[in-house]
């Protein structure tokens, strides 16, 4: 077992998860390829033999069915299109993305820039942008998620996982967990000359509050909720079953019932009303 | 990289309802002229690519048709959003300042008109799919002096009264605002982002902020107005505050 690198989390500030723009951006035009071709190989088919149940010509010299019931794929392929080309697209990016890991296995720690690590995770990240903005692009909101278990993260059942930044590796997220709008959870950081990779854990059953920022080395304990507009710093643990706020995770709170927080407003009330007619009559 | 729709990093151009609903039409005269050059470009293709017997060659090109047209609208919106830029601010110079938000005061109105000239070409560059030429590419014409291997194309710049150094790190979500509205004041101040600063995820930076050589802000702080950020220093906090050892 090696010895866990301290130096790691003395960091003096947390700056932000991206990529600087690397020639392998020209991994998307591959792949808008290859999704087109998909789509336009199954069009020819598709067409060809609708065009032989009609005529019966051939339209190109490929192997034919002409069966009636193509007649029911219609409806289906003028919205299908759609989705043809945005799932060809995710799986062939997938490919690559277990071929970019099978060279260099995401890692922890921190890497000097221009070193292996640096240029992998640069390679993985311009390789899932493009079909994560097309799974965000196209009207299924649980498409992100299946993109996201397709390059790795390991998501569970019943996430809401939309309106918000994640990072494509390092990353998992139990079932029932829910994150809410414009929230980032970054598992890497640009800081200096050097990238820092740590792994992000949120458990069963947690709550992100919108407008926060996970950093990278959070664990988030199964039922752990995170408030909103606040931060957690790196290599922070939240404990589960609470709720945390500040900037960065400083305060919790037990989770209160309705009925509780009710009795509580009702008690503040009284006490507001008692000291408003003590006013009075002074 | 990855935002949803709703966080794709556009510049900030707000627009005040009066103003809107008297100049739309340039806003509209903008868009229509913009796909012109892409229906020419689109006849182009069909006129000469549809050859009898060659119909593959029509359909293998048509991504490579998709990706020319995205950029021709692009360009040319920045065109002629930028023509009309050139006319607004030969009417009235733009000015820095305190100035009151009502639409008789010209600096105001001015400035409504400048944003709804340039709201489709920054709409169009940040709604890009691909990561070139994006909101780096499209501010750099409306006079926002951006600086080599600068990373700005995650978070909401302002489109004038911005000048950012070499070599910045601007993090996800951020905001740059060189306009803010206070009550019925209206202010207009130049931001400075000079070389090797980083800024972190979700910071704000308000009107007349000056961010040193070198110096850092982290995640989640907002600057007040008219802040100095000290060289090669650290600053963190609401409001952001010198982090001291």
């Amino acid at each position: 077992m090696e010895q866990p690198d301290n130096s790691q989390s003395n960091i003096e500030y947390i700056s932000t998860s991206g990529a600087f723009k690397t020639p392998f951006t020209l991994i998307i035009l591959l792949q808008f390829f290859i999704g087109y071709t998909v789509a336009l190989l199954i069009n020819i088919w598709f067409y060809n033999d609708l065009y032989f149940l009609l005529t019966g010509q051939k339209f190109l010299p490929f192997v034919l069915i002409g069966q009636w019931w193509e007649w029911l794929l219609l409806p289906l392929n003028l919205y299908g299109n759609i989705f043809l080309f945005v799932f060809s697209t995710i799986l062939f990016a997938a490919g690559i993305n277990k071929v970019l890991n099978r060279l260099c296995p995401p890692k922890e720690g921190k890497f000097n820039r221009g070193s292996k690590e640096w240029k992998y995770t640069h390679r993985r990240f311009w390789n899932a942008y493009f079909p994560i903005w097309l799974a965000r692009a196209i009207p299924i909101p649980w498409s992100d998620i299946f993109v996201y278990r397709l390059f790795g993260v390991p998501i569970g059942k019943n996430v809401v996982a939309y309106e918000g930044y994640i990072d494509p590796e390092l990353i998992e997220i139990g079932d029932f967990t829910m994150t809410s709008l414009n929230i980032c959870i970054f598992s890497h950081l640009i800081y200096n000359e050097h990238i820092i990779i740590k792994k992000v854990k949120i458990g069963k059953g947690c709550v992100v509050g919108p407008q926060s920022i996970v950093s990278p080395g959070t664990v988030m304990q199964d039922g752990a909720i995170l408030g909103a507009n606040s931060y957690t710093w790196i290599d922070q643990e939240l404990m589960g079953d609470l709720i945390h706020v500040g900037t960065p995770v400083s305060m919790n709170f037990p989770i209160q019932s309705v009925e509780e927080s009710l009795e509580k407003a009702e008690r503040i009330k009284g006490d507001n009303f008692e000291n408003m007619k003590g006013d009075e009559k002074k | 990289m990855f935002q949803p729709a709703s966080l794709k990093g556009d510049s900030p151009t707000p627009i005040d309802e009066r103003v809107r609903n008297k100049y739309i039409i340039i806003y509209l005269i903008i868009i229509i002229l913009s796909f012109i050059p892409c229906s020419i470009f689109e006849y182009g293709y069909i006129r000469y690519l549809w050859i009898e017997g060659f119909y593959l060659l029509f359909f293998l090109l048509l991504p490579f048709n998709f990706i020319i047209f995205i950029y021709l609208l692009q360009l040319s919106a920045i065109l002629f959003s930028l023509l009309s830029l050139i006319i607004i601010q030969l009417i009235f110079s733009p000015k820095e300042g305190n100035f009151s938000r009502d639409v008789k005061d010209k600096n105001y109105l001015f400035w409504n008109l400048r944003n709804i000239s340039k709201k489709w070409a920054l709409f169009i560059s940040a709604s890009n799919p691909f990561p070139w030429l994006k909101n780096r590419f499209t501010l750099r014409f409306f006079g926002v002096k951006i600086g080599k291997k600068t990373f700005c194309d995650t978070c909401w710049i302002s489109s004038e009264f911005v000048k950012i150094g070499n070599n910045v790190i601007i993090g996800m979500g951020s905001t740059v605002l060189s306009f803010g509205i206070e009550q019925d004041k209206f202010i207009l101040s130049k931001i400075q982002i000079e070389d090797n600063v980083v800024i972190g995820a979700k910071c704000v930076l308000l009107p007349g902020t000056i961010v040193k050589r070198g110096a850092k802000l982290s995640i989640h702080s907002y600057t007040r107005i008219k802040d100095v950020l000290v060289e090669n220093s650290i600053y963190l906090g609401h409001p952001a505050k010198l982090k001291e050892d």
